[in-house]
């Protein structure tokens, strides 16, 4: 009890530990504005991955694809645990506006709009044809005409809020697209100028993935013309990848090892065909797997800010040990006393460390609590700075963000807490081992009453 | 004198100070790493924009013919030692079985992007040769050649970011396939006047080089022909035209006064030999390498003072460090204060001890903030490289981050400033406990009790 009414005491009458508190509450505040936008950010990033490439890719990295698909298909479809399955075609092509000089390299993603909806976030992202998927590569004003569907970025601009400037139909536009069709041996099929294939498309619909590598590059075509395009709609009919979802109540492990031993089944089935040793290419992955090269890249980042942070915190730990030891020189007699009366050096740290628990969990408070404060206007704040200053944290033209992610993570938060208390812990370890090790008989000497 | 003795007397017996001095030069490590990087990414990227496109670019609102005569005008200009005409465009490469990338095409003359941009050192094999770079194969002339991107043919490393360049190089003497395309104008009878349809054109040429410029954006993405090859490719029909002059500017040449000149033999090159064209003469933009990168750099430079921002704020914690130690040490030898004002020192004196004090700690700790900040910075790549070696994680991509290495150059304009606001703080955090010991009343202290 004496310990508890010490450690308050302390925390209460000496003006000294408002210094500690204030900076491990400085340090939190900080600390949990960075880690909860750059948490934010990542989050969303892997979640619009997610989204983008359902829960797992049974596919290959090579533009050949693979054959014999659609009994694969067939046993997913078949399988209790998945929801929804979409056959892809992907390949490299290049896109030419009607009437304009500029020609642009882009990606291929031949799909099944429905089907395509079902195994990943697809629908969500379209515009004009949100409500009816299925006719997503019809352009409305002419359904006889072949549409295609481009990654928002190619279709639209964005002005400097960030906010593309829709229209309330898709433009009658016309694109050339060209690309190589290749051959189950990897080779060009034709020879000459029938070295690629091109056809004409017409603009139906544009789709916001939120992913800047996918909307700005990606065009969407409807799978039997991309097929045919890409030269894979031969007697053997061949595609790159297949998108799965699984259901909800199954878990993503189980899911992709379902996914995996249908395939391990299916490729023993088609071991004597001819195109057979297209299918040691395919690999089944999850979509964190997936997606990997980019998801690294972005928690790679946030751990980076998170041990820049760390050496920041050094310092709170430093203030720390400061604060306690100038209390504990000043509070030299006190402890002689207890000493005196027969509490033990262990009881001593316990005190001290107490304190320091008290002090951390102030300081995060305080912390936690003006945090939670700016995040809940963060985006506020910044809208106002660039109506006066034109300062934005992101230029929204140049970066695929919209507002700053402001919710905060309990997980993040509980952690952050956590380490602050553990700074405060360990920078009061040295003086309140010191002074458990203080002799009653010195400090009590009349010479240092 | 007294000042310098009690200050070297308080260093040596007081250790508590030294943690001032680690917070002092931690902060200011910290703070120099940060600003040396983030200055250093920019450097690289201006300085990758002028080897790339030379220090000045002339980019008309379309493709122009005569270029030849322009080029003459431009380098009879004094401000002016050279310039070149490049040809741009979009395609896609085959490069093997299932090997097909989208590139970005530029027409060069080689001699003269020699003489313009840093190009030649950026040729693998012909980089240390005496002579003139050369796009031809030995003894055969009239065979289609061309330079590709190292990761165009050869991705780096998945694990240690590094290229197999002697891989690369094996492409050399292969022959690739490039499909591109142009937009011309119908010339069917039946077609109407002006309409224009996309044109396909594919070319096979044959690797003569590999690029390799450090910079990931440009060494991933682009191929390299004479522009004469691309424009009978893309125009076989029309004379030759160029879409982009690069200049390079003399030695000591300034680049505003070197603008105007230049644009001012536009008017005339537009006037003479291309029928006055006012669309040409008001739509062309003149700008340096560095302009043109301005909004992306904008970016970065406000990453870098946010950064700085939010460091600087919580390492502003060190004033209140200072202060604790200093608050401590003045309570602790107020006899010895007492003692110094009872010799007659003023009150002023004491204070000024104090406060120089800080500065010394300040001035101490950013020394050896500034030393760590530099070696760190100095050896940032083998720093990278052994975290990776021990932790298997890769920190630093150059798919991610466009650069192969780390910037490594210690920024000394941003040194001055954090030294300074360094030892401001540590002086600021002397201030109170310096005004206390002023306040010290001798006749109170020295008192035999």
């Amino acid at each position: 009890m004496y310990k508890l009414i010490l450690a308050t005491r302390y925390l209460l009458k000496r003006r000294i530990t408002y210094f500690a508190v204030l900076a491990v509450a400085l340090c939190v505040f900080i600390v949990v504005v960075v880690m909860t936008v750059m948490a934010g950010l990542v989050g969303e990033f892997k979640q619009k991955n997610h989204d983008f490439s359902g829960d797992c890719v049974v596919g290959s990295e090579s533009l050949v694809g693979f054959p014999y698909y659609e009994d694969y298909v067939k046993k997913l479809d078949a399988s209790e645990l998945v929801e929804g399955v979409s056959e892809v075609i992907r390949s490299y092509g290049l896109l030419s506006l009607q009437g304009r000089d500029r020609t642009s390299g882009v990606e291929i993603m031949g799909l099944d709009p429905a089907r395509h909806s079902r195994a990943t976030g697809f629908g969500d992202t379209l515009y004009h044809r949100r409500d009816d998927i299925a006719q997503a590569f019809v352009p409305s004003y002419d359904a006889n005409l072949p549409g295609c569907i481009l990654g928002i970025d190619l279709a639209l601009e964005r002005d400097p809020n960030g906010e593309y400037a829709y229209d309330s139909s898709p433009r009658r536009i016309g694109f050339s697209i060209s690309c190589f069709p290749l051959t189950a041996r990897g080779a060009l099929a034709g020879a000459g100028t029938a070295l690629a294939n091109t056809k004409t498309f017409y603009y139906s619909d544009h789709s916001h993935s939120g992913l800047a590598r996918v909307d700005d590059s990606i065009i969407y075509l409807p799978f039997d013309e991309a097929q045919a395009l890409c030269g894979m709609s031969g007697q053997t009919k061949r595609i790159n990848a297949i998108h799965v979802k699984f259901k909800p109540d199954v878990p993503l492990k189980a899911g992709c090892e379902e996914a995996r031993r249908l395939w391990s089944i299916f490729k023993a089935e088609k071991a004597n065909e001819n195109q057979a040793y297209l299918l040691d290419t395919v690999t089944v992955q999850d979509w964190k797997l997936y997606g990997r090269a980019l998801i690294a890249a972005m928690e790679k980042e946030q751990l980076i800010m998170g041990v820049m942070f760390g050496f920041v915190g050094i310092v709170t730990v430093f203030i720390v040990l400061v604060v306690f030891y100038m209390l504990i020189s000043h509070k030299s007699k006190d402890i002689g006393v207890l000493r005196s009366i027969g509490v033990s050096g262990f009881d001593i740290i316990e005190l001290f460390s107490g304190f320091a628990l008290m002090v951390g969990l102030a300081g995060s408070s305080l912390g936690v609590l003006g945090g939670w404060q700016f995040l809940l206007r963060i985006n506020s704040i910044e809208r106002w700075l660039f109506e006066h200053f034109e300062f934005q944290v992101w230029d929204r033209t140049m970066f695929a963000i919209g507002d700053i992610p402001s919710a905060i993570s309990p997980r993040v938060l509980a952690m952050i807490v956590l380490l602050a208390i553990a700074a405060c812990l360990i920078g009061a370890l040295v003086p309140s081992w010191q002074a458990a090790r203080l002799k009653p008989a010195e400090t009590l000497q009349v010479n240092q009453l | 004198m007294l000042k310098l003795f009690l200050w070297l007397r308080y260093l040596r017996k007081r250790r508590i100070v030294f943690l001032s001095i680690t917070a002092v030069a931690l902060s200011v490590s910290l703070l120099m790493v940060i600003a040396s990087g983030f200055t250093g990414f920019i450097k690289a990227y201006e300085q990758i924009a002028v080897d790339f496109v030379g220090d000045i670019v002339l980019q008309p609102p379309r493709k122009f013919p005569n270029y030849p005569v322009l080029l003459d005008r431009l380098e009879q200009l004094g401000v002016v030692e050279a310039a070149e005409a490049t040809l741009e465009g979009q395609g896609v490469l085959y490069l093997g079985k299932g090997n097909v990338r989208a590139v970005r095409i530029q027409g060069i003359d080689l001699a003269r992007a020699a003489r313009v941009t840093a190009f030649k050192s950026s040729l693998l094999r012909q980089k240390d040769s005496p002579d003139e770079p050369s796009f031809g194969m030995a003894g055969e002339p009239n065979t289609a050649t061309g330079f590709v991107g190292i990761a165009v043919v050869r991705e780096p490393d998945e694990e240690t970011d590094e290229y197999d360049f002697n891989a690369a190089e094996e492409m050399i003497g292969k022959q690739v396939v490039l499909t591109t395309g142009s937009v011309i104008e119908q010339k069917e009878p039946s077609s109407p006047p002006g309409e224009t349809q996309f044109k396909r054109r594919t070319l096979q040429f044959t690797i003569t080089d590999i690029v390799f410029t450090g910079f990931y954006q440009v060494d991933k993405n682009y191929i390299f022909l004479p522009i004469e090859r691309l424009q009978k490719t893309l125009y076989p029909e029309q004379q030759p035209v160029a879409e982009l002059i690069q200049i390079k500017l003399s030695l000591g040449a300034d680049a505003e006064s070197a603008e105007t000149q230049i644009r001012g033999v536009w008017q005339g090159f537009v006037d003479d030999q291309l029928g006055g064209d006012r669309y040409l003469k008001e739509f062309v933009e003149i700008e340096t390498a560095v302009e043109m990168q301005s909004q992306y750099i904008g970016e970065i430079r406000k990453q870098m003072g946010l950064l700085l921002l939010i460091i600087g704020v919580v390492s502003a914690s060190v004033v209140v460090l200072v202060s604790c130690i200093f608050y401590m040490i003045v309570t602790t030898k107020r006899k010895d204060i007492a003692v110094i004002k009872s010799c007659g020192t003023t009150s002023a004196s004491v204070c000024w001890i104090f406060v120089g004090f800080g500065g010394c700690v300040g001035i101490i700790g950013s020394g050896i903030g500034v030393v760590l900040g530099c070696i760190i910075t100095e050896n940032v790549n083998s720093i990278e490289r052994w975290i990776s070696i021990v932790s298997g994680l890769k920190l630093w991509k150059s798919s991610v981050y466009m650069f192969s290495r780390i910037p490594n150059e210690v920024n000394w304009f941003w040194a001055l400033p954090i030294v300074v606001s360094a030892i401001a703080a540590a002086a600021v955090g002397a201030l109170i406990p310096a005004i206390v010991a002023a306040r010290t009343k001798p006749v109170e202290i020295l008192r035999y009790e």
